[in-house]
């Protein structure tokens, strides 16, 4: 190597290159002179010279060696001595010398270019393979190299890092048996496939030095020599064990999901089928009580005394309240089971049109109604208008004792993503003790006596909240008013409308 | 024979005896009770409509209105519904269904079949009452009948 590059920095330099031209003239005039002097006439040591000059100056050295060759032995040797004449008798020896010496320059330049050229590739060569393993190394993929015997090749610096073994250890020990690989189907199919397409993808089991498991993404290639026959394996491999425990914790949980849809969707179907009898069968008998002992007041009423007739009052009010019970509850399982239809709803328009609705309750009454701009809310519309029927013939009957009710009806500060609707009275309220009773279905805070109602238009209202990704709270303290509030997330790509 | 012209004869199909006695005590109160027929299942419904069984010797003229309940043993009301809709003969006859049901479900599937009115039996008697006087007097007198009705 640094022979080579010597060599080359000589003849890169012309002050050099002709130099050594003129010194292996010399020597051949030197040494040509002693001949002389032994009576020994000879040329071919200035062919010699020219040679050197040709072989380590290159074309240009040994042109002017030649030149040189030609005027010393003109000079020296070919008579008259010690002039540069040339006789006519001499001048094809002369042309002989010159094409010899052309010759021998012109074979010893061929070959000093092939032997740079060669040197040159080499040192490419080099430079480029070690640049490419210097990348393959910079890679995090797992990259190795093994030969058609299995036996590990090559092993760059993320192989090392994945499985833990130095290329030191790992080099020429079988890949198969190192890794203690574990392939989805047998290895013969697979070498098959391989050889046939020269390419192969798929996961394999490797145990790394520490004795841990892991799961690979795999991709083979296969590399031939210029006869084609297979030589060489490189294979990548990344490691995707986090990957797959994710997939299957992902598979085990969407099983379990369906799972738990099935059984829920038994369990709605149950549930149906159970309201529909209740819708069926419960209302008949109650109805025949109702119907019999409604005959039976309108025969015997005369015949009867007070109290019995009060007896058959309260039958005929117990059988109604139980209907309403029963209409309640299945209105409450319906909205469990009801499909929501969401649209975006003017709860504005809403406020209005629950108004109306609940006018009769309102007759009589001093009522202040204080009504707040309202936004519009993403939802099934005949629920959230249920929603505001109940809320605010809620309010509508516990200020009934009050001479001036004051009922409003507003939005509340909610936060970024949901929007907070109220609706307030100073009615009698509740004891906040007990605010996590007032959405449960069947339970109330008040006297049947004093305020009449099956319980059920919280839990109503609750449900339809929920079920809109909403949530219902109150506040209130005894005969200090209540507050309801409900949220639900804000609709989404339309403007906020105060 | 004059007030029978103008009184359609009604086929209730109810199977509860205790709502046949409630329904006729209703149309009683307003006179309406003479010409009822009483199925106690659809398939005595379906026999009276096609003159069959013990219905063999009957006149072939359908009723003014049929009186329909949905939950019944053997074949159920919205079964006797499709058959009827499904016959050339029968498909014009009024048909009212009279259930304790207020199940969105049912209800839709009766208009679906062609129902001509949908009526839940209110728990209280004096709506019943009304009701069942309000159909009667609606179906077996008010409205005129589709040919090929009772006419005697």
């Amino acid at each position: 190597m640094a022979r080579s590059n010597l060599r080359l920095r000589i003849s890169q330099s012309p002050v050099l290159r002709d130099g050594l031209a003129v010194l292996s003239v010399s020597a051949a005039l030197g040494g040509a002179l002693l001949i002389e002097r032994l009576q020994l006439r000879n040329i071919t040591l200035f062919l010699f010279a020219i040679a050197v000059a040709a072989w380590y100056g290159g074309t240009g050295a040994a042109v002017l060696a030649l030149l040189l060759s030609c005027i010393s032995f003109s000079y020296f040797f070919v008579g008259p001595s010690h002039t540069l004449y040339i006789s006519r008798a001499d001048i094809p020896y002369f042309i002989l010398f010159a094409s010899f010496a052309w010759l021998v320059s012109w074979f010893s330049s061929v070959r000093r270019r092939v032997e740079a050229d060669l040197l040159q590739a080499h040192d490419k060569l080099k430079i480029e393979v070690s640049e490419r393993s210097s990348l393959l190394n910079l890679t995090h993929d797992t990259i190795f190299v093994r030969d058609m015997s299995d036996s590990i090749r090559y092993w760059n610096r993320g192989a090392e890092e994945l499985y833990g073994w130095t290329p030191e250890q790992a080099i020429g020990k079988s890949s198969h048996e190192l890794l203690r690989t574990v392939f989805p189907s047998p290895l013969d199919d697979i070498q098959a496939e391989f050889l046939r397409t020269g390419r192969w993808e798929g996961e394999l089991n490797h145990t790394k030095a520490d004795g841990t498991q892991v799961i690979v993404a795999s991709r083979w290639s296969l590399r031939r020599d210029e006869r084609e026959q297979p030589i060489a394996v490189l294979e990548t491999n990344n490691d995707i064990t986090v990957r797959k425990r994710w997939e299957q914790e992902i598979q085990s949980l969407n099983q379990e999901l369906a799972m738990r849809s099935t059984e829920l969707e038994a369990i709605n179907k149950e549930l149906e089928a159970f309201a529909y009898s209740v819708s069926h069968d419960l209302r008949a008998p109650l109805r025949h009580i109702a119907a019999y002992t409604e005959l039976l007041q309108k025969k015997a009423t005369s015949t009867l005394d007070d109290k019995s007739n009060h007896y058959i009052k309260m039958m005929l009010e117990s059988a109604k309240r139980m209907g309403n019970l029963i209409d309640d509850l299945l209105a409450f399982s319906r909205i469990g089971r009801a499909e929501t239809q969401k649209t975006l709803v003017s709860l504005e328009q809403l406020v209005r049109e629950a108004l109306t609705e609940v006018r009769d309750d309102t007759e009589g009454r001093n009522i202040a109604w204080q009504i707040g701009a309202l936004p519009d809310f993403y939802g099934d519309r005949s629920m959230l208008r249920l929603v505001l029927v109940n809320l605010i013939s809620n309010a509508i009957k516990f200020t009934r004792p009050r001479p001036q009710a004051e009922i409003a009806i507003g939005c509340a500060d909610g936060n970024e993503d949901d929007l907070v609707i109220f609706v307030r009275d100073n009615g009698v309220g509740f004891d906040a003790r007990y605010a996590n009773k007032l959405f449960g279905v069947f339970q109330r805070l008040h006297q049947a006596s004093e305020f009449e109602g099956t319980g059920i238009g919280l839990a109503t209202v609750q449900r339809i909240i929920h079920r809109h990704g909403g949530k219902v709270w109150a506040e209130g303290a005894v005969d200090g008013g209540a507050t309801f509030y409900f949220s639900a997330p804000k609709p989404r790509g339309h403007l906020w409308k105060p | 024979m004059e007030t029978m012209n103008k009184l359609g004869r009604i086929l209730l199909v109810e199977d509860d005896a205790k709502d046949v006695e409630l329904t006729l005590t209703a149309l009683e109160e307003y006179n309406l009770a003479n010409e009822v027929i009483v199925a106690r299942d659809g398939e005595e419904a379906l026999e009276y409509l096609y003159s069959r069984g013990k219905f063999k010797t009957r006149s072939s003229d359908n009723p003014a209105v049929m009186l329909l309940d949905l939950k019944l043993p053997k074949v159920d009301g919205l079964e006797v519904l499709k058959q009827v809709k499904s016959e050339e003969k029968l498909r014009m006859m009024p048909v009212v269904v009279l259930t304790s049901s207020k199940e969105e479900k049912d209800m839709v599937a009766s208009y679906k079949l062609g129902v001509s009115a949908y009526v839940v039996k209110p728990v209280d008697f004096h709506q019943f009452v009304n009701a069942i006087k309000e159909l009667g007097v609606f179906w077996a007198v008010i409205n005129e009948p589709p040919p090929g009705s009772v006419k005697k």
